[in-house]
């Protein structure tokens, strides 16, 4: 009976994690205007965000032009565990989700070329100290830039089509959690960077009368790689050390495709509605894997030299309404709501993404300084519906890597964007 | 981007101020209540594992981790008041001493050793007696006191711990006044009962080789008497059943490693004594065991090695008489080898001239005896306590499913394992802190659905496994 075999016998499992704000870690902030009015916009062709939401709307713009916007996530958390102890919540941190178009193009011509900067998905979320998951997760930031030059052509004046090379540009992760020894806390981290990589925006744009547009686009899956990513471990038992041997991790973390269908409806000059169903693909998510290494050799961290946590995601639709009414030539208001389905199954519920079905409300107001000169003001509201999972669903699904409770989480998204036309 | 960022950061950091009223909230959900319940004033009525005792001795912190005080704590959320525990001292800290991990071998195994400073002893001779402690109390949990015990006016001079709480003007009180005496002066509104592990367990960790099973009679009439003077003033509580002994540590430790070693070496079995009755190598009190017949981690195999066989089983066919010292008092040593008829030149454990002693195996027919009575007393608590409408933790049942399949603690796995397994301490018999802890949210979970309360359990993992050197 040496200390390796009764250590490593009980030994806590290295678990890993992702992370929150559209479904699972889904970022869905095309652009201020669009936040405005509930996130729709795959149907029309409003403006430069189009690049993002349907390239093929693209070419429909009459309008040369660059806007910027930057929004900041407040997220709001309450956990309560199983056993009925104190509300658990998590550290104020926020994070500022940014996107960023220019296309060119002449006034009257068939093509129209664009780039895009912008970030579909990321989390960040600290949970205050020793709250019962913190084995589990106690903090994460993940990010992701994508880059994306974009043509769009017009094969008639009611049809159009556009594509985008997607370009994972940067990215990056970064986890820390508490390990459980006998009689101490440690701590574990795992920072990395993205590898870039490649996928696809395309979309067509059909627009039969001046008052009705349709939009279907599709964004392909990247997988988000990380190779060679730092492990640093805090382990305050020295007999404990042969547990901890790894220095760096390789993982990999599927930001899923999309399909996206819009609707537009123009019934007068100055309103405009319109209608979004996302279908993002999130069943491609079935586990979250860590290898650990040393010298390239794979090497320990716990009780193995790796890890595995159950995802098994599923499919999720997300419901979007939205409109805008324009005042007058400068002042335009908007409104809007989204119900967004979770793609977490009941029992299957992480600290990283403490996900269920949203509410979604949302307001902006957009205004014209000059004849090419505008802002726009957005704030989006989520709700995040009360989930509960017990120890008998964790049990029985397997996924006892993540702690029972109740989780709610409130996210409040102001922000802010400027456009300049010509 | 970064000026347009710097031009509205402040205008976002305004709205973000605003938006502080978003937090959710669950603390009403559920909110805590002590239901039917009253948990004004907490008794709790047992032996070491009502204590605290962790790491084969009483100490401060064990104490202060004990499930009692605990669930006095967690009490306190639903309108609990002061819970007294005879608590030893900051600077007596250490209490009774008690086993820690002093380091590791070259092959990675723990040693312990006695801890000896800051201890709580005020005499060695002629028995060991601790530093009083006469104030009332809430936590009357004795160390290594037996169902059996409850009525004897003896007990003081044989139970330092109970002589450690017993003012000296009343020595001859039996455990069973004092409980009365306590439910008198502290009208206690809600109790804990956890009697009968030592009816069963001091004969088990004694291999059959001494000790007794308490008479089902007398442990069923105990039973009702201090059941009866608990809820004399109309107090609710628990009463807990007696865990299965033969899954602890103290058994399942070293037999599947000794196996392993014989089978390793080829010997097909051993030597061993059994029972308490004298006699010599051709008496019935001889046996051989075979190896197969050792139980291994698997579960295959019947026979039990306790952990205090550990540092002898080496000795395994060599002439010795270390295994004998270790438990047979110098003096009576020589009559005690002669009433045995052991010849320690001969081989350990090889020969029936010098066995593998009792005290080291708790084998099948022992046993049998353990569980026969061990489910005759939890027949005999659930009974009395059905009787008086009260809450059963059924810790048989609870320990078996720990035993077989562990439990995770929001996150953090937790097995019925020596020290690998968190919950149970060095000693191999008694819990860690965690293992208390966790017996506490156990508690609460059955007195929640008795009680129709909401008191909210711990962090189980937060509290501590075994201590390893830091």
């Amino acid at each position: 009976m040496t200390v390796k075999t009764l250590l490593l016998a009980g030994g806590a499992v290295l678990m890993g994690a992702s992370s929150a704000s559209a479904g699972g870690f889904q970022v869905y902030l095309p652009s201020q205007q669009s936040i405005g009015m509930g996130g729709v916009g795959v149907g029309l062709s409003m403006e430069q965000a189009a690049q993002f939401l349907n390239p093929g709307a693209m070419a429909m713009l009459r309008q040369s032009g660059v806007q910027v916007g930057v929004s900041a996530t407040f997220a709001r958390l309450a956990f309560r565990p199983a056993s009925g102890g104190p509300q658990r919540e998590l550290e104020n941190t926020t994070v500022t989700p940014f996107n960023l178009y220019a296309s060119f193009g002449p006034k009257e011509g068939k093509f129209r070329t664009g780039i895009a900067v912008y970030t579909p998905y990321g989390s960040t979320l600290k949970y205050q100290d020793g709250w019962e998951g913190r084995f589990s997760l106690s903090e994460i930031t993940l990010r992701a830039i994508y880059v994306q030059p974009t043509v769009s052509y017009a094969i008639t004046d009611k049809l159009s089509v556009g594509a985008g090379l997607m370009i994972l540009a940067s990215g990056s992760v970064n986890l820390q959690r508490a390990v459980a020894l006998p009689s101490a806390e440690g701590r574990i981290e795992l920072d990395g960077k993205t590898k870039t990589g490649f996928g696809v925006n395309a979309g067509i744009f059909f627009k039969p009368s001046d008052k009705l547009s349709l939009g279907v686009s599709y964004r392909s899956k990247i997988d988000a790689r990380v190779v060679g990513g730092d492990v640093t471990v805090t382990n305050p038992i020295p007999a404990l050390q042969s547990r901890f041997v790894a220095n760096k991790f390789d993982a990999t973390l599927p930001l899923p495709a999309t399909v996206n269908l819009g609707i537009g409806i123009m019934p007068t000059d100055k309103l405009t509605i319109g209608v979004d169903v996302n279908f993002t693909q999130w069943s491609e998510y079935r586990a979250l894997r860590f290898d650990f290494t040393k010298d390239g050799a794979p090497a320990q961290i716990g009780t193995a030299t790796f890890s595995e946590s159950k995802r098994s995601y599923e499919d999720a639709l997300t419901f979007r309404l939205g409109g805008q009414y324009k005042v007058n030539d400068k002042l335009a208001l908007r409104l809007g709501t989204a119900y967004d389905m979770t793609p977490v199954k009941d029992g299957y519920v992480t600290p990283e993404t403490p996900d269920n079905n949203r509410i979604i409300g949302t307001a902006g107001v957009g205004y014209n300084i000059t004849e090419n000169f505008g802002v726009d003001a957005s704030f989006m509201f989520q709700a995040i519906l009360k989930r509960t999972q017990t120890e008998a669903d964790l049990l029985n699904n397997g996924t006892t890597d993540r702690v029972a409770g109740t989780y709610r989480t409130n996210v409040s998204i102001p922000g802010i964007g400027f456009r300049y036309n010509f | 981007m970064n000026l347009i960022f710097k031009r509205s950061a402040p205008f976002l950091a305004l709205l973000g101020l605003a938006l502080g009223g978003c937090q959710p909230d669950l603390n009403e959900d559920p909110k805590s209540s002590a239901g039917q319940a009253d948990f004004t004033t907490y008794v709790s009525v047992g032996n070491s594992l009502t204590q605290g005792t962790s790491d084969g001795g009483v100490y401060r912190e064990g104490q202060l981790n004990s499930y009692p005080n605990i669930l006095a704590t967690q009490f306190k959320r639903v309108g609990g008041g002061e819970f007294v525990q005879p608590l030893f001292t900051e600077a007596q800290s250490n209490g009774s001493g008690y086993l820690r991990i002093t380091g590791f071998t070259a092959a990675g195994t723990p040693t312990t050793g006695n801890v000896t400073t800051n201890l709580a002893i005020r005499a060695v001779s002629p028995r060991v007696l601790y530093t009083k402690y006469t104030d009332p109390v809430n936590n009357l949990g004795v160390d290594g006191i037996r169902m059996s015990d409850i009525t004897s006016n003896t007990l003081t001079s044989t139970n330092a711990y109970f002589e450690r709480i017993t003012p000296d003007a009343n020595l001859q009180q039996t455990y069973l006044q004092r409980v009365q005496a306590t439910v008198t002066s502290l009208r206690p509104t809600f109790f804990t009962s956890w009697l009968g592990n030592n009816d069963v367990l001091g004969f088990a960790t004694a291999g059959g080789a001494s000790s007794s099973l308490t008479p089902i009679a007398t442990f069923t009439a105990n039973n009702n008497l201090v059941l009866d003077a608990l809820t004399a003033g109309g107090a609710k509580g628990v009463v807990a059943t007696i865990p299965d002994v033969t899954t602890i540590p103290f058994f399942t430790t070293v037999g599947p490693s000794f196996k392993a070693t014989l089978t390793a070496n080829s010997v097909p079995g051993i030597v061993a004594m059994t029972g308490a009755a004298p006699g010599g190598p051709a008496t019935a009190n001889r046996r051989q065991i075979a190896t197969a017949d050792i139980r291994d981690a698997a579960g295959n195999g019947r026979q039990l090695f306790t952990l205090t066989s550990s540092p002898f089983l080496g000795l395994l066919g060599r002439p010795t008489g270390a295994p004998w010292r270790s438990f047979v008092p110098r003096a009576a040593l020589a009559t005690y080898l002669q009433a045995y008829g052991v010849d320690t030149l001969q081989a350990f454990g090889a020969t029936a001239g010098n066995p593998i002693p009792s005290a080291f195996i708790l084998d099948d027919t022992e046993q049998a005896q353990v569980q026969a009575a061990t489910t005759a007393f939890n027949t005999a608590l659930v009974t009395a306590a059905n009787a008086r409408n009260l809450a059963v933790f059924d810790a048989n049942v609870f320990f078996r499913s720990v035993a077989t399949s562990g439990v995770i603690t929001n996150t953090v796995p937790n097995t019925a394992a020596y020290v690998s397994g968190n919950l149970f301490s060095l000693d191999g018999v008694h819990p860690t802190p965690r293992g208390y802890a966790l017996v506490a949210n156990e508690m609460i979970k059955v007195i929640n659905a008795k009680y129709g309360s909401s008191v909210p359990g711990v962090d189980v993992s937060s509290y501590r496994g075994v201590r390893f050197p830091q």
